[in-house]
């Protein structure tokens, strides 16, 4: 039950993008197509567990233990950046097709505060291992669903006419804001 | 000097980071709920900018080229972790209201962007003007948008009441979906007044600038 | 292979010297940044259990160990230079896990000592529910109550939960238990601490 709170919280209460504003700059770099929002969405979920996990076994066993916590993003995102070079030479070696579709979207991650966030999330909230792996999937498939929903809607808006100003960025910013409010509901619900 | 002038200024107008290039917005949209805490986010990423482009720039010739992500990652993370100790020391209740977002400043691609795009082939000189003009830049950007969210969604200013008195703040701007479409009609007018200076020139109406990750020069994939 | 060594000597050398650079600014700021968190965390709870006092608990603050050799961060509490009571952190189990409550004790010059207050310093509660235990209605009926028999009226006691809230409510009684009897442990070291 709790691990069901949990998950359900992650996706739709506390939505990593919509509601606590990490990971924006994928999610508006990469929702112009659906395609390309799974292929994105899919990298995350599948970085941004193995990143958590491997941070919250870095931080008990390493930092903690020797009184490094302030040591804590820098350990982190070397962390995150080595294991993103040691994912694409994986897969690139391993997983051929799963590389030619994922890919190209590994190097954005690096930069991606999703992933780091979602690390240092589950530091502070203090989960337990399995927590950390429970959020880190579910705040993942969050991200993916928010992502291709966006994608879906921008790929509608090229059909209309939009003043000129607003086209691009501006619009899919305004329309993240409209999915945001919607899903604003789901704190009423949770409270 | 002109050079020099221009490497700062670029960052204050006509490349303002978060209005022109559409980079680092998580920042801009989650610490934007008053103007102290986006005046406050901006003034660390200045310090950790202005520093990380400097150490980059001294060190450009002897970080070899296969390992330079490397090196300047952990340049910008030594910067920020030496951000969140001063400011727990100096400024805590900031450092409660920024919350996750401080050690975060590490993944916002202006600091690793500008080390690879600038920084990495530009004097010292020439990358400490770069990296404190678009510091600026950011950190006016952050206060103007906290800014006009603080006004509107608590009726204040800095914390000083600015509206008349019967004013029903409007909650929704400091929320999240507030911040996204408040960040988004910034975007908008930027482009209209871009558009409206062309017109005076005889210009065509272009569409604002794209946002692909591109932007940020970290990564050279090409997305559709 | 000179490539190679200088690669990993320029990455060493760049690691190392931010490492020493961040553990001798961690050194210098590490004194202040204790005192900030206590103010900034601990300052609030102790502003609400201690009104009526002239000087700065977390400025004075002392480490005291209880009978298991255990320390905890005492604040004593001093009006016109008297000291008027202390308090100190204790721990219950939330519904969303750990509670912080910092209680504090009432000192008497007779030797009879009662409950100043309690505090909460940090949660993770329901909010609007488990949150409740922040609240007047339930923090004051531990104002002046005696250090025996402190239990919810479910448990024979006198304190009334909030409503809905039976968990947090447990865990705040609980961890105000906890703190009674490292009270009564600690309390003879008290005035050599603190004076009187």
């Amino acid at each position: 039950m709790d691990y069901f709170l949990l998950v359900i919280g992650a996706i739709f209460v506390n939505n990593i993008v919509l509601a606590q504003y990490l990971g924006n700059c994928p999610f508006i770099g990469t929702s112009k197509e659906t395609g390309v929002a799974i292929g994105m969405g899919f990298a995350v979920v599948f970085v941004a567990t193995m990143a958590a996990t491997i941070t919250w076994l870095v931080q008990k066993n390493l930092l903690a233990p020797n009184d490094l916590g302030y040591l804590q993003t820098i350990a982190f995102i070397l962390v995150i950046a080595s294991l993103v070079q040691f994912v694409e030479i994986f897969l690139k070696k391993m997983v051929p097709p799963l590389y030619n579709s994922l890919g190209i979207f590994l190097p954005l991650i690096t930069t991606n505060c999703a992933v780091l966030g979602i690390a240092i999330i589950c530091q502070r909230e203090e989960f337990t291992l399995v927590q950390t792996v429970v959020y880190s999937i579910a705040s993942g498939a969050g991200f993916m669903l928010a992502l291709v929903v966006l994608a879906s809607i921008r790929e509608r808006l090229d059909m209309v006419r939009i003043p000129i100003a607003l086209r691009g960025t501006p619009m899919a910013l305004i329309m993240a804001g409209l999915m945001s409010l919607a899903f604003f509901a789901f704190k009423g619900m949770a409270a | 000097m002109s050079t020099l002038w221009k490497e700062f200024s670029k960052g204050l107008w006509r490349d303002l980071p978060p209005f022109r290039l559409v980079l680092g917005l998580c920042p801009v949209l989650a610490v934007t709920k008053t103007a102290d805490n986006g005046l406050g986010m901006g003034l660390a990423v200045i310090f950790v900018l202005t520093l990380s482009n400097v150490f980059v720039s001294l060190l450009r010739n002897i970080i070899p080229s296969k390992v330079r992500i490397a090196c300047f990652i952990v340049i910008a993370a030594s910067l920020v972790v030496c951000v969140e100790l001063l400011m727990q020391a100096f400024a805590y209740p900031l450092y409660q209201q920024l919350g996750i977002f401080v050690p975060l400043i590490v993944v916002n691609c202006i600091i690793l962007g500008r080390a690879e795009a600038f920084a990495s082939k530009n004097t010292v000189l020439m990358s400490t003007a770069d990296g404190l003009g678009l510091g600026i830049g950011f950190a006016l950007s952050l206060t103007f948008l906290g800014a006009l969210r603080e006004t509107f969604g608590y009726g204040t200013l800095f914390g000083k009441s600015v509206m008349w008195s019967g004013f029903e703040p409007f909650t929704f701007m400091i929320e999240a979906p507030g911040a996204f479409v408040c960040l988004g009609l910034v975007l908008a007018a930027m482009n209209a007044l871009t558009n409206w200076q062309r017109g005076v020139k005889g210009l065509e109406a272009v569409e604002g600038p794209k946002h692909d990750c591109k932007a940020c020069g970290m990564c050279n994939t090409p997305l559709k | 292979m000179m490539e190679m060594i200088r690669m990993v000597l320029v990455l060493s050398l760049i690691c190392g010297a931010s490492g020493f650079t961040l553990a001798t600014i961690r050194d210098a700021t590490a004194q202040r940044v204790e005192e900030q968190e206590l103010t900034y965390v601990q300052g609030p709870a102790l502003n609400q259990i201690f009104s009526d006092i002239d000087n700065n608990p977390v400025k004075d603050r002392a480490r005291i160990a209880d009978a298991q050799g255990q320390e905890h961060i005492v604040f004593p509490a001093r009006k016109d230079g008297k000291l008027v009571g202390v308090a100190f952190q204790s721990f219950g189990k939330g519904f969303g896990g750990d509670l912080g409550i910092m209680v504090g004790f009432a000192v008497d010059q007779g030797g009879k000592n009662e409950l100043a207050g309690i505090g909460v310093t940090t949660m993770k509660e329901t909010p609007g529910v488990g949150t409740r235990i922040t609240e007047g209605d339930f923090r004051n009926q531990f104002v002046s109550h005696p250090l025996d028999d402190v239990a919810l009226k479910s448990g024979g006691g006198d304190i009334a939960a909030v409503s809905g809230a039976t968990v947090s409510s447990t865990g705040a009684v609980a961890a105000v238990n906890h703190a009674i009897k490292t009270f009564n442990e600690i309390k003879d070291k008290i005035p050599s601490e603190f004076g009187s």
